[in-house]
């Protein structure tokens, strides 16, 4: 398959590639390598399958030897293709070693407990009044400051901040005029959202009232599709618009104007992932196949900023991952590969 | 994983060329592994991808229903049941089916949707921008415009409804018949309707308001170049505002906002919610206290000199950020007005004051005739002397007044309560001292120290002119707009305005009525007898004063404006207050140059001498007079207000010119009608338009600016859309002719000759205003209607030029002669197909400058004086008959005029004229205007020199000779513009 022209030049040691037998979407990092599974990092794959059943797997990377392994008892089925999957960030002391939390968003957040060889639904949480009724859910982010918190977004136009202990929901914001699209947190009580309305708004859970736009796509209603807080200089957040070439990189404290748009993609862009260990390393995928590392600089030159470095898949990059637990590697989705690559 | 932080070295170039990394403490950066370096060029190389399948990030965002539903198909999902975002509090529905809260608010929800149910265009609802006691105001999308818009949703009770619909009727009036071209900072009214038992009346959206703006600037004082800025263009809302005898009854900070997006910031005067007819002031409890007059605050009767009073008030507030007066009760606030007014320190202005009976002007409380009269007088004064004395409101008898203001402890005896006294902001109590000791900005150079603080003393003499307890006293807009304060002239003495006040130049604007029915026919009215009229109110009108201040060049403009005409349709019919016409003309000769001529057969002509200014006044009121209200015109009002309210009362007119203060006898013109302007605005798509074409088409007769419209068109070159459209219509239609007229006039104003052609014409007429109108409304039934309509449907130059209105506004101050000319012989030279365009800027240039004129004296040497004399003839036309014939004479005047800076004798002049009329009959004679005035000239010879670029002759002179298009107007003008575009 296409496979081997592409990925002829890489070096197989700077790169990992996990074939899944369906098309993969959603993709999350442990946040913490276990230390009982030989330093294995989990990795969960979502399938996009055009259908009402769809699979999350997990399979765990061993970086001493650049390969994966899978377990056919860490995989279960979801209910429509997983829009989001993420691991409870930050587990200093996990309750049992070998066990990891998962969230994952679709038609509701569900929350799964990854055992040493088994996975247990934890939870359904769903704030509908009605069962007729379902807004399905866009994305979802874990406080890593609080990971008691899960904020989801959906297309109702609300934010819904979960208390995951309790399976209660803290507060339910109607975030934007139009479907949300993403959500991220910047702090334990302050979440930034994007949406169809084509903005960027943060919002205090102190002051529920009220929320501060810091960006409007320049085309009114050009939907907003997904936003990335800088986790190195929360002053710093990226989104990228529908359609467009545009990494969109805003400072929160000049609303408006976007302190730079990183526009070397050929086609549009799908991901974005700030670098876990540097404040100015962004990296973006896109439809025309790249991964395209970027450097801010300081100062932009007139004729853009170019990115550092790239990497081309074999075809449309849809997922990107850079995980804090492994910050050395860069997971990328594209059709039915999930790939792992040295940075 | 330690090694991933040093690994930078092997960085190809891509990555140092990005700069230094300033202060991070670990310095990462990407190694090269799997990723390349990036090379944009190997990329162009490869071919585009075409991605047939939509990223699976949009099929999980934008489009995950669709998603869902291939996944699921048994998956609904309805935006219905979204949590509704209440933009309403309470959000309970507790009345009208629920659709209001207990407050009769109609509920809001983000995106809930308002329809005008007539024209079924959507308004959907964004957020809330405010709300008060009339109900909220709602930010709204509209699909069909892709624009914002305000609206304001009244609450659902009668009060409330009535009250509404008199703004909409005010605000309509201002808007289609004042200030069709959005010139005078009112905000501007799209549309109304009922929706869910609550009145909607749309608005162009604006942004912040001065009192959040000084508050952004933390209560400190604007700059005195904003305040200056500011203070013209509230003051050309305010002379608006006169001019139509509307009083605004709000003015405050909080009243005036920002518009959005505009270079140089510009205002609009909003919230007409309290407005009422200078003649039909019903209430009596108005403004917002620290905005009040002292004449409301006792009970006095009140006119359009209370917001003048406010405007005082609100000039004082920009300057120094806090209220003037922060009244805590309106004891406190008459307390401060005196403390604040009361006492004049000289020393302070001791070098202003030099003129004798300067203490006079400031006197320290109400006069006493006021006092006399007024209901609260007992509430806060004590009688304590005579009042026979009394004459004139000039009390001072030994420099006393018969009352005194009581002090705290008499107040609270006769209240039996003690008075709010708030506290104070200023360590100095008088006015003078407040403003002159008022922090300078931080670090301001010495030299910038002195000039401010004279422009500070311009600032205190303007104030005290604006906050004068005398309301006969009390500067109108138009003295004020007068004052070096505003116009930014040095200020050398005490500002004497003339002691009059003529109407402002609003007045200039002919305003047509875009109704077919209403308005054109103003000019009717210009009897022969009317220019001796005007004249003699000319010379004993106060304009001449102002002559002085006036640069000598400048215009007299003097004139009298206006003429103020009430529309006996308002009546009936929502707003249509005075429509029409005022017309004078100035002529500001200038020099040798500019003649008057005027018509009749010379006779009455007054000007003869060739440097007088004269004016000639015309009037033009048209329609109202004669004719019956009923007339057809009328649209029915869909709202159902009742008409009296409106009504003004015929003694309204005020009007003009020569009558000095007073409402002259004459009631010009009222209009009789103006289709309800309700009605109309549901259909306007115009009024997006910074002008609406539909005016502006109507709206030639309308001053300059109108005239612009006119002269785009005229432009055109060949034909004349317009023109042509006129002539035709010429017979029946008074209003075209006059608009003709108008452009006549512009031109004229230029050379100021000219305008003689269209007065022979007039003689025929009946003398009298009234007849001259009557017949006007004779004429005009039948045939005027779809004429009319014809030259609505014109464009105006505006909408596609994009110079054209922004010029406009920016030109105002800077257009000064040469400028004028300078652009203007620019249009001229360039060939035919620009020339139209040239000319349009011409005209722009013109009619900046002829407004100018008026306001500040600067521009003088140009001399234009609006003309609205212009128009006269087309008033007589009707009469006449000959329409035609005369439009034909008024075009070729203007030619004439422009390039006639002219030394050429009146008679001349209008001999030439008479002859070009001849020769131009016909739809040609458009062209013939523009054309034949330079050949002829050329070949008299007789151009002044200023004028020379005109004349240059080719392609003119090639016009000339093929001055008949025959080509049908209405395409033309479009072709035109078109090309223009």
């Amino acid at each position: 398959m296409e496979n081997s022209t592409q990925e002829s030049h890489l070096r197989s040691d700077n790169s990992v590639t996990y074939e899944s037998p369906y098309p993969v979407y959603a993709m999350a990092l442990s946040s913490v390598p276990s230390r009982t599974s030989l330093n294995h990092q989990r990795i969960a794959l979502g399938s996009f399958i055009e259908d009402y059943a769809n699979r999350v797997d997990i399979i765990s990377f061993d970086p001493e030897t650049l390969s994966f392994k899978t377990h056919p008892s860490l995989s279960f089925d979801h209910p429509y293709p997983p829009t989001k999957l993420m691991f409870q960030p930050n587990r200093k002391s996990p309750s049992s070693p070998s066990s990891d939390l998962l969230a994952s968003s679709g038609d509701y957040l569900r929350l799964w407990e990854v055992r040493e060889s088994s996975i247990e639904p934890l939870s359904v949480l769903n704030n509908s009044k009605t069962s007729e009724f379902c807004a399905p859910l866009t994305s979802f982010d874990w406080n890593d400051v609080d990971p008691k918190r899960i904020g989801t977004s959906s297309i109702d136009t609300t934010c819904t901040i979960w208390d995951i202990e309790k399976g209660v929901v803290e507060t339910q914001l109607i975030a934007h005029d139009k479907e949300v699209y993403d959500i991220a947190w910047g702090e334990a009580r302050v979440f930034a959202s994007v949406s169809a309305d084509g903005s960027v708004r943060i919002f205090d859970l102190r002051d529920k009232e009220h929320s501060t736009i810091i960006y409007e796509s320049p085309q009114p209603d050009t939907p907003l599709l997904r936003l990335a807080w800088n986790k190195q200089d929360l002053r710093y957040m990226a989104t990228i618009l529908m359609d467009s070439n545009k990494v969109v990189i805003l400072d929160i404290r000049s609303p408006t104007m976007p302190v730079a748009e990183l526009e070397r993609h050929r086609a549009s862009v799908n991901a974005i992932a700030w670098a876990p260990q540097s404040c100015r390393h962004i990296c973006s995928a896109g439809d025309d196949t790249q991964a395209l590392i970027w450097e801010l600089p300081t100062v932009a030159g007139p004729n853009g900023i170019d990115p550092l470095s790239m990497y081309s898949a074999g075809s449309e990059i849809n997922q990107l991952q850079w995980s804090a637990a492994q910050p050395d590697w860069i997971a990328i989705a594209f059709s039915n590969k999930m790939q792992l690559l040295k940075v | 994983m330690d090694e991933v932080g040093p690994s930078n070295q092997g960085e190809p170039e891509g990555a140092s060329e990005l700069g230094s990394e300033e202060g991070s403490k670990v310095r990462w950066r990407p190694r090269q592994l799997v990723f390349g370096a990036y090379s944009p060029r190997n990329e162009a190389d490869r071919k585009l991808r075409v991605v047939v399948r939509r990223p699976l990030v949009a099929r999980l965002t934008k489009d995950i229903i669709e998603t869902y539903q291939i996944c699921n198909p048994q998956f609904k999902y309805s935006e219905e049941l979204n949590p509704k975002r209440f933009l309403t509090s309470p959000s309970v529905g507790v009345l009208n089916d629920g659709y209001d809260n207990v407050n009769s608010d109609l509920i809001l929800t983000v995106n809930f949707v308002l329809t005008n149910l007539e024209t079924q265009r959507r308004y959907i609802v964004k957020d809330v921008l405010g709300h008060g006691t009339f109900g909220q105001v709602a930010k709204c999308w509209v699909p069909e415009t892709s624009s914002f818009v305000a609206v304001k949703i009244i609450k659902n009770q009668p009060a409330y409804y009535q009250q509404a619909l008199v703004e909409v009727s005010i605000l309509t009036t201002l808007n289609k018949k004042y200030d069709p071209e959005d010139k005078h900072h009112i905000v501007r009214i799209y549309d109304y309707f009922v929706y869910q038992r609550h009145l909607c009346i749309c608005f162009e959206l604006l942004d912040t308001n001065l009192y959040e703006l000084i508050k952004i600037n933390h209560f400190r004082g604007l700059s005195l170049s904003i305040v200056q800025l500011f203070s013209k263009q509230i003051l050309r809302g305010l002379a608006l505002l006169k001019d139509a005898g509307i009083i605004h009854c709000d003015l405050k900070p909080e009243n005036i906002l920002l518009c959005t997006s505009v270079k140089p910031a510009e205002i609009k005067i909003i919230d007409f919610g309290s407005a009422c007819m200078e003649d039909r002031t019903v209430y009596s409890y108005i403004q917002s206290r620290y905005y009040r007059s002292p004449e409301v605050l006792l009970g006095y009767q009140y006119t359009t000199a209370i917001d003048m009073w406010s405007f005082g008030c609100i000039v004082a507030e920009l300057f120094l950020g806090l209220p003037l007066f922060p009244g805590a009760s309106e004891f406190d606030l008459l307390r401060r007005m005196i403390e604040i007014l009361g006492s004049f320190d000289r020393t302070i202005a001791g070098q202003v004051v030099v003129v004798s009976k300067w203490e006079k002007l400031y006197r320290g409380q109400p006069p006493d005739y006021v006092l006399k009269e007024a209901k609260n007088t007992s509430k806060f004064f004590k009688c304590i002397g005579s009042i026979h004395n009394t004459e004139n409101g000039e009390v001072f008898i030994a420099g006393r007044s018969a009352y005194q203001a009581l002090t705290e402890e008499e107040y609270e005896g006769r209240e039996l309560k003690k008075p709010l006294i708030g506290k104070e902001y200023f360590n100095h109590k008088n006015l003078e001292a407040i403003v002159t000791n008022y922090p300078y900005r931080k670090n301001l150079p010495k030299e910038d120290i002195i000039k401010e603080s004279q422009i500070r003393l311009a600032l205190i003499d303007f104030l005290r002119g604006l906050v004068e307890f005398d309301p006969a006293k009390r500067w109108s807009p138009f003295q004020a707009s007068k004052h070096p304060f505003v116009t930014g002239e040095p200020f050398t003495c005490p500002y004497r305005p003339p002691p009059e006040t003529p109407r402002l130049p609003v007045a200039q604007n002919i305003k047509v009525d875009h109704h077919p029915g209403g308005g054109h026919w103003f000019a009717a009215g210009l009897s022969p007898n009317i220019p001796n009229r005007n004249r003699v109110a000319f010379h004993n009108s106060p304009h001449f004063p102002m002559v002085p201040y006036g640069h000598a060049n400048s215009y007299g403009s003097i004139g009298s404006y206006g003429s103020y005409n009430d529309n006996a349709g308002l009546g009936s019919s929502y707003g249509s207050y005075g429509d029409s016409s005022n017309m004078f003309a100035y002529y500001s000769p200038v020099g040798p140059s500019a003649m008057n001529v005027h018509s009749q057969g010379g006779a009455s002509m007054l000007g003869s001498s060739p440097d007088a200014r004269r004016r000639v006044m015309q009037y033009s009121h048209g329609n109202g007079l004669g004719v019956s209200p009923s007339a057809g015109n009328f649209a029915p009002l869909p709202l159902g207000t009742s008409p009296s309210q409106f009504t003004p009362p015929s003694s309204y007119g005020q009007v003009s010119g020569g009558s000095p203060g007073h409402y002259g006898p004459t009631s010009p013109a009222r209009n009789s009608c103006q289709g309800s302007p309700l009605s109309k605005m549901a259909a306007a798509g115009q009024f997006n338009r910074r002008k609406s074409w539909g005016y502006s088409g109507s709206s030639q007769s309308q001053e300059s600016s109108s005239s612009s419209n006119w002269q785009g068109q005229v432009s055109d070159g060949t034909t004349s859309s317009q023109a042509e459209a006129n002539s035709q219509v010429g017979s029946g239609l008074p209003c075209h002719i006059q608009s003709n007229s108008n452009t006549a006039n512009w031109k004229q104003q230029r050379g100021g000759i000219g305008m003689a052609t269209g007065y022979p014409v007039i003689q025929n007429i009946p003398n009298s205003l009234g007849l001259g109108s009557n017949v006007q409304l004779q004429h005009g039934t039948g045939a005027a209607q779809d004429k009319t309509e014809a030259s609505m449907s014109l464009p105006d130059p505006g909408d596609w030029d994009p110079n054209y209105s922004d010029e406009l506004l920016l030109q105002e101050d800077g257009s000064d002669e040469s400028c004028i000319t300078a652009e203007f012989n620019r249009g001229m030279h360039i060939g035919s197909a620009d020339s139209s365009v040239g000319v349009g800027r011409f005209n722009r240039a013109l009619t900046t400058s002829s407004n100018l004129s008026i306001q500040s004296r600067q521009n003088g040497p140009v001399g234009f004086s609006h003309i609205e004399v212009g128009s006269p003839p087309s008033a007589n036309d009707p009469h006449a008959g000959y329409p035609r014939f005369i439009s034909k004479h008024s075009h070729f005047m203007p030619h004439m005029t422009q390039n006639s800076p002219s030394r050429l004798g009146q008679q001349p002049v209008q001999r030439f004229n008479h002859g070009r009329s001849t020769v131009a009959r016909g739809s040609e004679w458009n062209h013939m205007k523009v054309q034949l005035p330079p050949s002829s000239f050329s070949s008299g010879g007789q151009r002044s020199p200023g004028n020379s670029s005109f004349s240059n002759g080719m392609p003119w002179g090639r016009r000339t000779s093929h001055p008949v298009a025959n080509i049908p107007p209405a395409s033309r003008g479009r072709k035109d513009y078109g090309r223009i575009a």
